[in-house]
């Protein structure tokens, strides 16, 4: 059985440890505890190590699931769950501007640790506010929409949204590897 | 949560200048961040608050996972000295840290002391 690494990650209350409940297919490791600080803002609890789930893709493959703490006080943890990666989703939630920088600064955090390939995950595309992905993309630093990552609009709760992302992720990661390296 | 920080932090400075061979202690929040903290120069006080709360998590994890039950403590033991880490009520974690000459059982007694001055505090 192959296994593949796939990291979810991005600022607090993006989605993550939501998206890998949805899609998991054994119970998940959760490790959220009751937040004390600005996270209470959006939720009552935040993950402080990683969400762990599992999901079987064909018969031949698992994916492995981690979601990232969103605080930057841990980033430790995204430095040990991106070294083991095979490719990651930066979820952002699209009605949240200010906190696009963030989402940026772990992005580039994981650049620098990682080159396996990166998608971006828009969530909170159905709240009011909501930018759209060219918008998005841009605040991310890719103003060029024909040299930029795939962008995909993901609705955490909802199972089939995550699979479709998942699925996104991993074919591009697959077509990633099959291009010939130049 | 009205949290009297001076108190913790003159029980733990206390507790690291009476007791030999403890480098550091903090009491951190169970999700990462310092109440109060006396610990060596050079550590960052955010970033051992945080590293209390995720391994703590993950120990707890194991408890119930792995059907250990409840967590007493998590003790990591380096060629340089040790880390421990108890659960102290349901709002903190108490990071020891102390050098390799410890006594593991003499450390273990003060640890249960202090930790019964800060639950004292922390109710
Ligand atoms: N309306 C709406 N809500 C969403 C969407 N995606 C996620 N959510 C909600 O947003 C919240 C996200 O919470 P978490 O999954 O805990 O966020 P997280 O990214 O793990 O946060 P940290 O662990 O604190 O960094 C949950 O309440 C979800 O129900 C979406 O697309 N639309
Ligand atoms: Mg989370």
């Amino acid at each position: 059985m192959e296994i593949m690494r796939l990291v979810v990650t991005g600022p607090v209350g993006a989605g993550k440890s939501t998206f890998i409940r949805s899609v998991s297919e054994i119970e998940v490791v959760d490790t959220d505890r009751r937040a004390t600080d600005d996270a209470l803002l959006i939720k009552k609890r935040t993950t402080v190590a990683f969400d762990f789930g599992r999901l079987q893709f064909g018969p031949d493959m698992a994916l492995h699931l981690y979601g990232t703490p969103g605080q930057s006080r841990f980033d430790f943890m995204w430095d040990i769950l991106i070294q083991k990666a095979h490719a990651y989703i930066l979820l952002v939630a699209a009605h949240r501007p200010h906190e696009f920088r963030e989402a940026r600064r772990i992005m580039t955090f994981m650049k620098q640790r990682s080159p396996v390939p990166m998608i971006i995950g828009l969530t909170h595309t159905d709240c009011p506010g909501a930018w759209d992905a060219a918008n998005i993309a841009l605040a991310l630093g890719y103003p060029n929409p024909a040299r930029r990552p795939p962008v995909v609009a993901v609705n955490a709760n909802e199972t089939a949204s995550v699979a479709e992302a998942v699925i996104a992720l991993v074919q591009y990661t697959w077509a990633g590897s099959l291009a010939p390296t130049a | 949560m009205a949290i009297s920080t001076e108190k913790l932090t003159s029980i733990l400075q206390n507790f690291v200048t009476s007791t030999t061979d403890i480098q550091g202690a903090a009491v951190v929040t169970p999700d990462g961040l310092p109440l109060a903290a006396t610990l060596p120069g050079g550590m960052d006080e955010e970033r051992v608050s945080a590293m209390s709360a995720a391994m703590l998590s993950l120990g707890e994890r194991i408890g119930s996972e792995l059907a250990r039950g409840g967590i007493d403590r998590i003790f990591v033991e380096g060629d340089k000295g040790y880390g421990i880490l108890t659960s102290c009520g349901e709002d903190a974690v108490f990071l020891v840290l102390a050098d390799k000459a410890a006594k593991q059982g003499l450390l273990m007694l003060e640890i249960k002391r202090t930790l019964a001055d800060l639950k004292a505090v922390l109710m």
